[in-house]
């Protein structure tokens, strides 16, 4: 069995984020700190969940990004990946949902995946379509937001439960190979053991640049980046700490939320 | 917008998915001239639903009918959505629209892969000729424009008003059987959720807590903080369920409980949109975060930007002591 996992590399918080006016762009700030995504730790500790159960399996870890990413790539190897491959793409940061798709199936293409593990969403640009696209790209079979799943059928087959709305689930069976993204909760992720972070720390990574790999141009392109729309305008409650819980708790009485508290 | 535009109708136990007439306003904010409904199922229900949709909207409907479409899979979605919509010539300009639901997101990607298409999902708002979404916890909107003739949609639930349709007389019927295709993926029905939670539901106030709890050590804030009210319940994060912090039946948001109590404290909690779905009908919604660019702050009546490990036991001392 062959297991590749998607790993994208995002900034740790939201607050080191600068919007700069004059350019409409975005850029990281001197103290961002960048790590795994999230649902990512999720999707790589159900390969190692899988490896384990069936023995034998091998996973790569893959991700796309400038020289940064690199480090994601080895803290997948850390927690135990087998290899690591990163597509380079220079100077830019991120390319669109679409490009990254692409890439990493052309970089998957005539490896002979059984499976292939995505996060359900990347925190940052929320779109929650690499996985979806890379599956059709690839011509294989495709479920999200997955919280549960077994391999069957002597490996031919994978049986998933994915979560929907009020957290229902919709039971399914899918033909490998296929890709599945991980809805987070799905288990919980290992710390690193000694052993792998001293291989991971060795061993090399696969380089390949994105400019080497043949994709299609981009299918949409960025005009400009807004504020947040500006939203119901609530009050900012202002003053010292105190001064702030004595309004909050006037405001409460006011409204009969919060009774009087008996001595 | 030119060329035709196409809503995709999901449904569920036999009903139509209410974000369908949000799609319909979405339609129509994207300037579409005679937008068509879709529906795909089975047989034995396509014509019940396609005619809901018909009288409900006065719109013109397409459904697609055959006995793989009997239940969801995006791989029964697909294989009928793509040869239809490859038919259309190149150059056309097509546009196609789904909720932004855990099925939307399952199989609209695919399908903008299959018939060449741009894909732009959670759609929160039109531009000129543009799209606008989200990115960065909700701090920064994107303005994205396709480069594609044919562009598939997902649109964020609640962000466009299902406005008061007048059908007036009721959209033209045409039902395409869709052949009948085998399928690799096979359904094993639905699983109810496991975390539903009365408790939650019937509570006149929630303390509610996120990721900036910090551990659960400090669940006794919260509860020392709920004793305050009489009918209180305690409420969370999915991101404070995953670290075990809480159970998953405090979960609230779009895969958790849905409440609306008269007073929700959001304490510290960035408010991701999967998180407001399942609040944001709460009769007054106060925020406390140490962030002051967090995007709770826009739906919290009240806000206060303190840090809750000291905020929470001041506040709490300063009730006691004014009785
Ligand atoms: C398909 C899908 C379904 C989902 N369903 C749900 C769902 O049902 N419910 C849900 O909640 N989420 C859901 N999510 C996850 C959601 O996208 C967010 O990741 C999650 O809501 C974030 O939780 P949070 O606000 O606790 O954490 P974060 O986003 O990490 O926010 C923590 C906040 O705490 C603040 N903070 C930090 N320290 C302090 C302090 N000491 N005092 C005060 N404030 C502090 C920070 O400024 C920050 O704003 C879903 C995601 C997906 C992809
Ligand atoms: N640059 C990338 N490199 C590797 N995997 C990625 C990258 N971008 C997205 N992914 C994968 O696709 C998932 C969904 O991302 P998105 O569609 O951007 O929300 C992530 O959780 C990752 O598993």
């Amino acid at each position: 069995m062959k297991i590749l996992v998607c790993v994208k590399q995002v900034y740790d918080s939201p607050e080191t984020l600068v919007f700069d006016e004059s350019t409409g762009q975005v850029t990281f700030g001197p103290h961002t700190v960048f790590r795994m995504n999230r649902y990512d730790e999720y999707a790589l500790e159900e390969a190692l969940r899988i490896r384990e159960r069936l023995g034998g399996a091998v996973i790569d870890a893959i991700s796309v990004g400038p020289a940064r990413a690199a480090k994601t790539i080895r803290r997948a190897m850390e927690l135990g990946a087998d290899h690591g491959i990163h597509v380079q793409t220079g100077d830019i940061d991120s390319p669109g949902a679409f490009e990254r798709a692409h890439l990493i199936a052309a970089a998957a293409r005539g490896r002979g995946y059984d499976l292939v593990l995505a996060g359900v969403m990347a925190e940052d640009d929320m779109e929650s379509q690499v996985g979806p696209l890379l599956a059709a790209v690839l011509e294989y079979g495709c479920a999200t937001g997955v919280i549960f799943e077994e391999i069957s059928g002597n490996g031919r087959e994978i049986a998933v439960e994915r979560e929907v709305e009020g957290g229902s689930r919709e039971c399914l069976t899918l033909a490998l190979p296929c890709v599945l993204t991980i809805q987070s909760g799905i288990n919980t992720p290992r710390y690193p053991a000694l052993s792998h972070v001293l291989r991971a720390r060795s061993s090399e990574l696969e380089c390949i640049a994105a400019s080497s790999l043949a994709v299609p141009p981009p299918a949409q392109s960025l005009v400009r980046i807004l504020p947040p729309a500006q939203g119901r305008k609530g009050e900012i409650i202002e003053g010292t700490a105190v001064e702030k819980a004595d309004k909050l708790i006037h405001i409460l009485r006011e409204h009969s939320l919060l009774p009087r508290q008996g001595a | 917008m030119s060329g035709r535009f196409f809503i995709i109708a999901l449904h569920e136990g036999g009903r139509i998915q209410e974000e369908t007439w949000e799609l319909v306003s979405f339609a129509r904010r994207c300037g579409a001239a005679g937008p068509v409904m879709m529906v795909l199922s089975d047989e034995g229900s396509i014509e019940r639903l396609a005619g809901e949709l018909a009288h409900r909207t006065g719109l013109d409907v397409v459904g697609l009918a055959g006995s793989h479409l009997r239940e969801y899979s995006a791989e029964a979605y697909i294989r009928t959505l793509v040869p239809f919509f490859r038919d259309a010539s190149e150059e056309e300009e097509v546009h196609i629209a789904a909720a932004h639901t855990s099925r939307g997101i399952d199989f609209v990607p695919q399908l903008s892969i299959g018939i060449d298409a741009c894909c732009i999902t959670a759609v929160e708002d039109v531009g000129e000729g543009s799209f606008i979404r989200s990115l960065h916890h909700g701090r920064f909107r994107a303005e994205v424009r396709a480069d594609r003739a044919k562009v598939v949609i997902t649109v964020l639930p609640g962000a466009f008003a299902p406005e008061d349709i007048e059908p007036g007389k009721p959209g033209r019927i045409r039902i395409v059987p869709a052949g009948d295709i085998s399928l690799s993926t096979r359904s094993r029905g639905t699983r109810a959720p496991v975390h539903a939670n009365m408790g939650l539901t019937r509570a006149e106030v929630i303390v509610s807590a996120g990721r900036g709890l910090g551990g659960s050590e400090n669940i006794r804030l919260l509860t020392m903080l709920s004793s305050l009210f009489p009918k209180s319940a305690l409420g969370a994060t999915r991101a404070v369920c995953d670290q075990g912090w809480l159970d998953y039946s405090h979960q609230i948001g779009s895969t958790g409980n849905t409440v609306s109590p008269r007073l929700y404290l959001a304490c510290g909690i960035s408010g991701a949109i999967q998180h407001l779905a399942g609040m944001r009908n709460s009769g007054m919604i106060v925020a406390i975060n140490t962030d002051p660019h967090a995007a709770i702050f826009r739906t919290a009546h009240y806000g206060i930007v303190e840090d809750l490990t000291t905020f929470i036991p001041l506040l709490v001392d300063r009730c006691l002591k004014r009785g």
